[in-house]
């Protein structure tokens, strides 16, 4: 079985059997899934901000680090795939986590969460399941062949999304 | 308590800080120490010495001849780059072991406390009071040395731990530590650091990285400092398994760290990179 990691910033999609796509350890960081079930493929993308207009110039080298230029980068992919635009893509969330923050000074994770969401709601798409916010840092494994979205956490074992 | 005991018989066990390292740390304690001052430190250790030239000869710095004496290899990579060295490969059994008790797998506390270490050193430029960028450097990198002593007395634990902090039945993780095990792993590398011999406000950044505000007048600066870069470190997916996230911010940093929403995004973003970019110059490929 081939896996595909995806860093901070990156993102993947396949459609080839066997292939499992996984990031590790989403903090603040959201990771968005893309399932496509008539293709038969997946997608997941890692974001670490919300917004490229922070620094223009990481957005050339590596758009998946911002939500509003990573959808549209890993939409491309898929649709690269053989996706079909008004297919029914299902979307998953997870991640955007924080801190203990009860004034929310920190919480790039809430701020993450609305932007995939906004970007997402562009393309008609929106989250058929979430696993977000808290105080835990989760890692995504994706699998082409059944589409099973399953999450693990350190001292909190694996559960499928 | 029985336990806080054994914990005490493991400091007393814990490998001291090689003497180099140790003098080192000293060094970043004293504000008015030169370039030199630390080159003939590191002089003294051969090993040492010839892992810096590696480091500074390496692709990822690539000078245009090479260079063969340790004062200009500081004057190339930075008298930080020099003391992650030093401290990684003289420290090597506190960081590389793997920490069962937090769920984290060998090598994560180190890259959680690199990525402290350079949140750290960013940071400090924000600090209100003026802080040495090599002493927050240094801070941040010993941070959590006292999560490689407690890690196995939580073994077993872990999912009880993580319950308490979900379910609001401890403060935070610290304090979950504290009702399992009678301390918690900032008291521990404190006594660690005393053990170790390390300069006060390396102690007491120990001590108080989650509890700024019990930290000295004199050191409160610095302890801020290290309280909002190990945040950012977790925040950016870098923390040291379990506890990870599990921790309250101290909104009264305002007082002493001087930083917006926004240019806390921009740092998240920039201790990512500098941190792939350190890892990779200053390790390779290669264990340390």
């Amino acid at each position: 079985m081939a896996t595909i990691y995806v860093g901070v910033g990156e993102y993947a999609a396949s459609k080839s059997n066997g292939h499992v796509i996984k990031t590790m350890a989403l903090g603040s960081c959201v990771g968005v899934i893309i399932l496509d079930p008539v293709a038969k493929a997946v997608g997941l993308l890692h974001v670490a901000l919300p917004d490229s207009s922070i620094n223009k110039k990481r957005v050339e080298e590596r758009p998946g680090m911002f939500a509003d230029t990573g959808i549209p980068k890993l939409l491309e992919e898929m649709w690269r795939l053989g996706c079909s635009k008004n297919g029914k893509m299902l979307v998953k969330l997870a991640g955007g986590a924080a801190i203990m923050d009860p004034n929310n000074t920190f919480n790039i994770g809430k701020r993450n969460i609305l932007a995939v969401k906004k970007i997402l709601w562009k393309y008609k798409l929106g989250a058929r399941a979430e696993d977000i916010g808290g105080t835990i840092s989760r890692t995504v494994t994706v699998e082409v062949d059944t589409g099973r979205v399953s999450l693990s956490s350190p001292g909190r074992g694996e559960w499928v999304l | 308590m029985i336990m806080t005991k054994s914990v005490s018989d493991k400091i007393k066990e814990m490998p001291m800080l090689s003497v180099v390292a140790s003098r080192l740390l000293e060094l970043s304690g004293d504000e008015e120490h030169s370039l030199q001052d630390v080159a003939k430190i590191v002089e003294n250790d051969a090993y040492l010495t010839t892992r810096i030239l590696r480091v500074v000869n390496s692709a990822a710095f690539a000078p245009n001849s090479p260079i063969t004496t340790v004062a200009k290899a500081i004057l190339n990579i930075g008298e930080k780059m020099v003391m992650g060295i030093a401290v990684g490969s003289c420290s090597a059994k506190v960081f590389k072991d793997p920490l069962d008790g937090y769920e984290a797998a060998a090598g994560g506390l180190w890259d959680h406390s690199l990525r402290t270490a350079i949140a750290a050193r960013e940071i400090a430029n924000y600090s209100k009071r003026e802080i040495s960028a090599s002493l927050a450097f240094t801070a941040g990198l010993l941070h959590d040395i006292g999560k490689s002593v407690i890690s196995e007395f939580l073994v077993g634990n872990t999912e009880m731990l993580t319950d308490m902090c979900d379910e609001g039945k401890a403060g935070d993780f610290l304090d979950a530590e504290r009702t399992l095990v009678g301390t918690d792993h900032s008291e521990v590398g404190q006594q660690l650091a005393v053990h170790w011999g390390i300069p006060q406000p390396l102690v007491e950044s120990i001590r108080y990285h989650h509890r700024p505000e019990q930290a000295s007048e004199e050191n409160k600066h610095l302890v801020y400092s290290v309280h909002l870069s190990d945040l950012l470190a977790m925040m950016g997916g870098s923390g040291t398994g379990a506890d990870s996230l599990a921790y309250k911010i101290d909104d009264n940093y305002e007082s002493f760290i001087d930083i917006g929403k926004d240019q806390l995004a921009v740092l998240l973003l920039k201790v990512q990179e500098e941190f792939f970019g350190t890892k990779k110059s200053i390790f390779g490929s290669e264990e340390f």
